[in-house]
Formats: C-alpha cells, sequence, structure tokens
C-alpha cells in the first residue's frame, strides 16, 4: 500500500504556482522575441513580448527569493543538498529505471519517503536549475535592464552579444528542464498523481 | 547665371533653414515655442548687431560728410535672423556671449581675439542638462584628434554653430536626412580643403578619395555618418565626440556588418539609459524598452541548436511514450 508524505507546504506550493505561470509566460515572449519576424509576429506583438518578459522576469527574481529564502529558512532545503559520493551510479540507476526498469516492473531505486522528496536525477536537475540556470538568467536579464555594467568587450566579442546569448542559451535549457519536468510528472502513481501532489500538498510513494 | 562664392554660401545658409524647418516638423522632443516674436531680445537685437550681421549687405556711414558705403558682408560673419531664432539659443542676446567690446563701432581689435565659450561652460554640471552629458561629451573632445592636433583651435564651434544649434539627432527619427546633415557636418572643413588650411598650410585633399577602397563609396556615404567610423565609441553619449585619427578610423567590414558589433551594443546600451533616465525604470525600461531590436542580437546558430535540443527532447518522450503505452508497466511498485 502507499504511503502519503505531505512534501508540499503552502508556501511551498504559492512559489511552484507562481513560478510556473512566470516561466511559461517568459517562455512564450522570449520565444516571441527571438523567433519574431519585423512584419510578422510569433505568438505576440515584438513589444508587447519585451514588456511582458521584462515584467515577468522581475516578478520571477521576486518570487525566486521567496524560494531561496524557504530554502535556507525551512527544512525544504535539505532535499537540495546532493552528496557526491556514489553519485554517478545513482543517476545510472535512476536512468537505467526510466529507460528499463520501469517497463519491467522494477522497484524505484529511490523511491520518495518522508525524508527522501526527490531521485538523483530530480535532485540534480532541480539543483542545476534553481542554483544555476535561474540565477544566471536573473544576472543576465537584469543586466541588459542595466546594461551599464555589461564589458564593452570581453575576448574580442561584445559584452552585450555575449550576454544576450548566454540569456537565451540558459532560457533553452530551462525549456528543455520544464518540458522533461512534466513529462517525468506523469510518471508517477498514475498520470495525474504528481499535479495531484503539487496541488494538494500530499505525495504518494511509487 | 554664375554665383559667386558668396552667394552660393547665403544660398546654402537658406537651404538649410528650411530644411531646419522641415526637421522641426518631424520633431521627436518635447515642442518649445521659439521665434523673434517670443524673444525679449530681438528688438535689441535687431535694432544693433543684426543691423549689419543679420544680411548680405550692410551700409557705412561718415559722420562728417554723410558719405554712404555700402559693403558686403563676410559669410562667415553673417546671423541668419530666422535660423537664429529657431535654434536652442534663440532667446540670448547677443551680448550674452559676445564681449562688450562689441558694443562700440567699429569694433575694437580686441574683439577679434574674444575667446568663444565652448559648450561646457554654460553646459556642464548643470541638472538642467545632465541628459545631454555634456561633461562626458567633452571629456571625448579633449581627447580627440579635433581637440589634440589643433590646440583646440577646432572648438564646439567649428561644428556647432551656436547661432543655428538644433540638435538634430534628437530632432530627427534618423534615415538619409538626417545622415546627409550630419555628414556635411563634418564635410564643410574635411571637403574643402581651404577651409582646412586653417590647421594647416599644406594643401589638404579632400575627404572623398581618401574613401575609394569601400565598395560601393557612394552607398556608404548616403548610409553612414562620418562619425560611426571615425570616432571611438562611446556607450553613455548619443553621440560619440572622440573623433580618432585618420588611421585610427574603422576600416574593418566585420565591424559594422556583424551582429555582434560594437556600434551594435553601444546603441542597446544607449537606448536603455536614455529611456530610463527620461522615463524611469519601470516606463522606460520594464514597460516601454525600445532599445530592443528585432534580430538585433539573434544568433541564426543558437536559435537552430535550441530548437534542435527541444526537437530531440520531444522525441525522447514520445518515443517514451510509445513504449509506455505498447509495453505496459508489469506491475506498479508502491511501498
Amino acid at each position: 500500500m502507499s504511503k502519503n508524505f505531505y512534501h508540499y507546504p503552502v508556501w511551498l506550493r504559492l512559489w511552484h504556482f507562481s513560478n510556473a505561470v512566470l516561466c511559461l509566460f517568459l517562455i512564450v515572449t522570449g520565444f516571441s522575441m527571438l523567433y519574431s519576424d519585423p512584419d510578422r509576429a510569433l505568438v505576440v506583438n515584438f513589444q508587447r513580448a519585451v514588456s511582458v518578459h521584462n515584467v515577468c522576469g522581475v516578478l520571477l527574481t521576486i518570487s525566486y527569493t521567496a524560494f531561496l529564502a524557504g530554502n535556507i529558512f525551512t527544512a525544504n532545503g535539505r532535499h537540495y543538498l546532493v552528496s557526491l559520493k556514489g553519485l554517478a551510479e545513482r543517476l545510472w540507476k535512476q536512468m537505467r529505471f526510466y529507460a528499463w526498469g520501469y517497463f519491467r516492473g522494477e522497484e524505484a531505486p529511490f523511491p520518495v519517503t518522508g525524508e527522501r522528496k526527490f531521485n538523483p536525477l530530480q535532485q540534480i536537475s532541480y539543483v542545476g536549475v534553481m542554483y544555476f540556470a535561474l540565477p544566471m538568467l536573473f544576472v543576465t536579464g537584469w543586466a541588459l535592464l542595466f546594461p551599464e555594467f555589461i564589458l564593452k568587450k570581453f575576448l574580442g566579442f561584445s559584452g552585450i552579444f555575449l550576454t544576450d546569448q548566454f540569456h537565451v542559451v540558459l532560457g533553452f535549457l530551462v525549456v528543455v528542464f520544464l518540458f522533461i519536468h512534466i513529462y517525468v510528472s506523469t510518471m508517477g502513481k498514475s498520470p495525474l498523481s504528481n499535479f495531484r501532489s503539487i496541488i494538494t500538498g500530499w505525495q504518494e510513494s511509487h | 547665371m554664375i554665383l559667386d562664392r558668396r552667394s552660393i554660401t547665403v544660398l546654402i545658409l537658406l537651404v538649410t533653414a528650411s530644411l531646419a524647418g522641415s526637421a522641426q516638423d518631424q520633431d521627436t522632443v518635447k515642442k518649445v515655442s521659439r521665434g523673434a516674436e517670443m524673444s525679449l531680445y530681438a528688438e535689441d537685437n535687431q535694432n544693433n548687431c543684426l543691423v549689419c550681421h543679420g544680411k548680405l549687405v550692410w551700409s557705412l556711414t561718415d559722420t562728417t560728410t554723410g558719405a554712404v558705403r555700402k559693403q558686403l558682408m563676410s559669410e562667415h560673419n553673417i546671423v541668419v535672423p530666422d535660423m537664429f531664432y529657431s535654434s536652442v539659443h534663440w532667446s540670448f542676446n547677443c551680448l550674452d556671449c559676445h564681449s562688450e567690446g562689441f558694443k562700440t563701432f567699429p569694433h575694437p581689435l580686441e574683439t577679434r581675439f574674444e575667446t568663444s565659450w565652448s559648450c561646457i561652460d554654460c553646459h556642464g554640471n548643470d541638472p538642467n542638462y545632465a541628459q545631454y552629458r555634456f561633461e562626458e561629451i567633452d571629456a571625448d573632445y579633449q581627447k580627440s584628434v579635433h581637440y589634440t592636433a589643433t590646440e583646440g583651435l577646432i572648438s564646439c564651434w567649428k561644428c556647432h554653430d551656436p547661432h543655428y544649434y538644433n540638435p538634430l539627432a534628437r530632432q530627427t527619427t534618423g534615415g538619409r536626412d538626417y545622415i546627409l546633415r550630419s555628414n556635411e557636418m563634418c564635410l564643410r572643413c574635411h571637403g574643402n580643403s581651404e577651409v582646412m588650411g586653417l590647421i594647416n598650410d599644406e594643401n589638404v585633399s579632400i575627404v572623398l578619395p581618401k574613401h575609394e577602397w569601400l565598395p560601393n563609396v557612394e552607398r556608404h556615404m548616403e548610409a553612414v555618418r562620418c562619425i560611426d567610423c571615425h570616432t571611438r565609441m562611446n556607450d553613455s553619449v548619443l553621440i560619440a565626440h572622440e573623433v580618432m585619427p585618420a588611421d585610427s578610423a574603422v576600416q574593418g567590414c566585420a565591424e559594422c556588418h556583424s551582429q555582434n558589433s560594437i556600434l551594435m551594443g553601444t546603441l542597446y546600451k544607449y537606448a536603455a539609459m536614455e529611456s530610463r533616465d527620461e522615463k524611469g525604470f519601470i516606463n522606460g525600461v520594464m514597460l516601454r524598452n525600445d532599445s530592443y531590436v528585432i534580430g538585433a542580437n539573434r544568433s541564426k546558430f543558437i536559435s537552430f541548436t535550441g530548437l534542435l535540443l527541444l526537437g530531440m527532447t520531444i522525441a525522447v518522450a514520445l518515443v517514451h511514450t510509445l513504449f509506455r503505452i505498447m509495453i505496459k508497466p508489469k506491475k506498479v511498485v508502491h511501498e
């Protein structure tokens, strides 16, 4: 029989919801800005995409500080502490499970427990996104709002060009992460159980 | 009809005046009421200095005999009243800037050695003009070849006649007309070997033959300002003023014809800062940021690779889904 764990307190669910909505807006407007044509808007008009992207970026920074504070001042932060010992082996076990064991009905190698919310793959990707990609997106995004702080030239390239490209590359990585995040969420006890969890706060072990 | 040089100059001034008028129609900055009728000093100027300096022909009266002699005013000493009263300095009395010596006629010799005010003298460190960043413009000018090679002989005035000055770049929406008028400013000296004699006794060749290395010389001249290649870019001011020696000018095609150009970065930085100064962070940067330009910093490689990466991720997920449908997990393991 499956056990339920209260892994998503209210503050975390509120943050996750705002994070998800803002990221979706940022992705749609980001794509609009990147692939717009002067004569043809992609999804939203270029100038509106710029405004919405900027506003959502600023709001996401605020929402991120709430997440950071939550991780510092509550026990939730412990789920983001990666133990490097045997990491490669644990990652391999989890990947093997998704690609093979899952179909053969094997037991999940790192099932959800009261102490463990994330499997090693989730843990490493969440840490990468939350502690590396998003902060770097904030730094590059804010730098583009205050371009006087950007180096004029770096390694022979225009500083603004490099900052912009780095922002776009990180943006793509977050889009890929988000897609995998949503897809893997369908691999819970039932395809919708993980989505229910992030709304109710209770996670079922699978 | 054969026109002498003086007539051509006056004609040029009149054409420029009409161009200035048309530029004001497309004025994108705050409109300011100007004109002789608005000036407190128009009558004073008109009845004194402009009696002679306001037109091509002036007259001299011998107070003893009463004889009158008409003379032509030197083209460099004429102030066209209409152009003056539509310039930024329209509200001034001539003697606000010129020395008291000019009250005496004939003007005493020392007036010939009058030191001209430079822009920074009046506009420096003044919060009202902070947005124009005169201090940075002056610092750039002091480093420019105009200053260093001529010991300051080429002052602000040589390019920006204060009698007719209007902020050209701020008043137009760009385009060929603006480029033409910007380049005219340089060509007044660099297109005239005689004027260049002011700083060089040798016969300095005119400017155009030196650009023959450029592909499509004419198109470059129409579409590019001289200062785009001949000044060192400064992120903080609208128009860079550090004119470099000729051999330091931009000669590489990629410096302009690439998305990774310093010019592109400079324009972005300037537009963002200007917009923030004018409208504040929320309105000028977050909500209405015109410094972003479609495709300006776009890298085709990253746009393509990004989509490819996303496509591959979706493909893997689809294959995985297919397997999930075809090979039903034998049992779902719960703890």
